[in-house]
């Protein structure tokens, strides 16, 4: 049971660690990204390939990986800088797809479907009950300074340009705001969070296959913000731990209910996930933790005329 | 309106909610009943198969625990839903493991899936049994903790190979297959077999989720094959028979027996575009007692392969427990080959291997999926194929060899 309740905390942090990047990319700068799971491909295969094929350093791979990352993410935003709402979040889904097909068919590059087993693990996995204790300190710690250091960004003027191109991307614009660099530092940023999210599960699980990554993990993420509150990175950090605490949570709600069959579990769970959504957005539906809006700062005192401060 | 969550209020009701998640722990942690558990596919793409094959592991164990169980226990089945997704399907496997403590995990289905979870399972001595595919499962450095009961690609693709020459009479065959972890190998073994009497072939590797595979087809008209090879699941080869009828198609059609079946005659809903395809598909002896009690169990006239391949993982798990005396992992582990291969009164479910074990006897477990003999590795050593054709819309056997 500890076990597990570990395990799943550790799984609750990447998810965490995703949030963040939904956070930065869609609830900050309004760009939707339902492309997120492809980032998290990237970084998954970019640090299995580097450390199990050509025997890199499991740190040096972690890095690489938000390289490959941030460098992706710059290539989708200047390839969608024409693109806002609806047709952003289309691109960006067919961008995750695109990370999907490319890593089943090109099989000399990725292992093809058979994905890369056995990717090297952060600290031993012989050390059993302690690799995994080891792991949810790692992984906490790791979404702990993610979350502190969107934090310190949301609120620094950086922060308050990229809400302001959110609003309103013409007004920014006329504002004096450089929209384009903002927009791709923050979908590059975003795309490497969620890069490192991947690199951290894949040597955790130490599997990485294509099938892994599908849409549905994307959905997940766009849950636990929109349950925690989007554009508050706290909200999203919460709302993680809080959606797979409540996706584990149902597995035992629906085995307490008499006489159903499997299946009728299986489905019952999906019910729960779904009334749930349908609640939350009805009685909260900024989230958990709404976004705050930032205070303007105080007027500067006015010195009388002729005295100096 | 709005509904104000004080902080106080949060955190009380997430500690309720932890003490739900423990609470079944509590009522879990007592010894009493022999746990396994099912990961099927119950929702997602492998959802057609997976309810069935939960079903299947809950009625044997019933059966059994009605004849007085294992060891003096009760069976107990957990099952789990791996919504055909390997991140979830660890998250439900972890649950199998740390919380209900089963000894055996059987019936994962996608190859990803089952890659994902088998080391879960070799770390924490639970015996994995799975219907998946792929080559590479059993070169997992699994040390023994896994069996598999659906043959690997090799001696699939020389099988399929063979029957498309027997049937076609020709020499060009066309070979269509959305991308999994078998589609290469299993094309490889497929080429082999036809260089080797001169012939040709060609892959196509198309995308299993397209509404229409109009294109591929196309593609394949042009190569002019007397036999196509449709490799895909039931989903897309019904898409694929419809567009292969439209281009109007007239050569051979063979395909496995999970996806050239009833229901895909049944859902193409047109009689003339699958009249005469040709299914296949690992198969015990015509009228074996383990395929017609599957039949039985999941109301088929003809079950589906995965069906009963993970009749066959509970029935083994049951007897190698039985056989070593112990109602672990490890003792399913050590035992399921003594029970399975290696000569014995022969017997094909676990109520009558159980009643033979105890009375000392040494068994030979032939199942619904096959003879069930695994090599070291954990593949199985050998296989008989059932061959079936589409005749005036229902399907009819060719024979079993």
């Amino acid at each position: 049971m500890v076990n597990y309740l570990i395990f799943i905390l550790v799984v609750a942090g990447v998810y965490a660690l995703l949030a963040q990047s939904l956070t930065l990319s869609w609830g900050l700068t309004g760009l939707v990204n339902l492309g997120l799971v492809g980032f998290f491909a990237i970084g998954a295969y970019a640090s299995a390939m580097t450390t199990k094929w050509a025997g890199w350093p499991i740190p040096l791979g972690i890095a690489f990986s938000i390289l490959v990352g941030l460098g992706v993410g710059f290539l989708v935003t200047i390839s969608t800088l024409r693109l806002r709402d609806d047709y952003l979040a289309i691109v960006t889904l067919g961008f995750a797809e695109v990370v999907r097909l490319v890593a089943s068919n090109e099989i000399w590059l990725t292992g093809g479907t058979d994905g890369i087993a056995g990717v090297p693990s952060i600290v031993p996995r012989a050390w059993g009950p302690n690799y995994h204790i080891t792991m949810l300190v790692i992984v906490t710690s790791l979404a702990i300074t993610v979350h502190l250091l969107l934090n310190h960004l949301a609120s620094s003027p950086w922060g308050r340009a990229l809400r302001a191109v959110r609003e309103d991307q013409v007004v920014a614009a006329v504002a004096g705001k450089p929209v384009v660099l903002l927009k791709a530092q923050a979908f590059s940023i975003a795309a490497a969070i969620a890069a490192l999210a991947g690199a951290i599960y894949g040597h955790y699980t130490s599997y990485v296959a294509p099938e892994i990554y599908q849409p549905l993990i994307t959905i997940y993420v766009f849950l636990a913000v929109t349950a925690g509150g989007v554009g508050r990175p706290l909200g999203a950090l919460i709302g993680s731990y809080l959606l797979i605490g409540f996706l584990e949570l149902t597995r035992f709600m629906a085995e307490v209910v008499p006489g159903v069959t499997p299946v009728q579990a299986a489905a019952t769970r999906e019910i729960m996930v779904g009334l749930a959504l349908i609640l939350l957005l009805r009685l909260r539906p900024d989230g958990l933790l709404p976004e705050r809006n930032q205070r303007a700062p105080k007027p500067v005192a006015v010195h009388p005329k002729g005295t100096t401060s | 309106m709005s509904l104000i969550i004080h902080r106080r209020q949060l955190l009380a009701g997430a500690a309720a909610g932890t003490a739900l998640l423990a609470a079944p722990a509590i009522v879990r942690a007592q010894a009493g009943p022999i746990r396994i558990g099912t990961l099927t596919p119950l929702t997602g793409s492998g959802g057609q198969y997976g309810p069935g094959m939960a079903n299947v592991v809950k009625a044997v164990a019933d059966e059994v625990n009605a004849a007085g169980g294992v060891l003096g226990r009760q069976i107990q089945v957990i099952s789990e839903d791996d919504q055909t997704n390997a991140e979830a399907g660890v998250r439900a496997a972890r649950k199998l493991i740390d919380v209900d403590k089963v000894t055996a995990i059987m019936g994962t289905w996608a190859s990803a899936v089952t890659t994902a979870v088998a080391p879960l399972c070799w770390e924490s001595k639970t015996f994995l049994f799975t219907v998946s595919g792929a080559d590479s499962i059993t070169q997992l450095p699994h040390n023994g903790w896994l069996v598999r009961t659906q043959p690997n690609t090799t001696l699939q693709g020389r099988k399929f190979a063979e029957f498309c020459l027997e049937v076609s009479g020709g020499k060009r065959a066309f070979f269509m297959m959305p991308q999994t972890p078998f589609t290469q190998s299993t094309f490889n073994n497929f080429k082999i077999a036809y260089d080797k009497v001169g012939g040709a072939t060609e892959l196509l590797i198309y995308d299993d989720k397209k509404p229409s595979l109009r294109t591929e087809v196309d593609q394949a008209m042009r190569y002019n094959a007397d036999c196509i090879f449709v490799g895909g699941y039931l989903t897309d080869t019904t898409v694929l028979m419809r567009d292969l009828f439209r281009a109007g198609y007239k050569g051979k059609v063979v395909g496995p027996g999970y996806s050239i079946n009833q229901k895909l005659v049944d859902n193409v809903g047109q009689p003339e575009a699958t009249e005469g395809a040709y299914g296949m598909l690992p198969s015990p002896q015509e009228g074996s007692a383990g395929w017609k009690k599957v039949a039985d169990l999941t109301k088929q006239a003809s079950p589906d392969p995965f069906a009963c391949q993970i009749y066959d993982h509970v029935n083994l798990a049951l007897m190698a427990m039985a056989q070593g005396k112990d109602a672990t992992g490890q003792g399913i582990r050590d035992n399921v080959r003594k029970v399975s291969q290696g000569g014995g009164d022969k017997v094909d479910n676990a109520v009558d291997g159980l009643k033979a074990i105890v009375a000392g006897k040494k068994v030979d477990y032939d199942g619904a999926s096959g003879p069930c003999d695994f090599t070291d590795l954990g593949d199985i050593s050998e296989v008989k194929f059932r061959y079936e054709q589409v005749k005036a819309g229902k399907m009819a056997l060719v024979r079993i060899a």
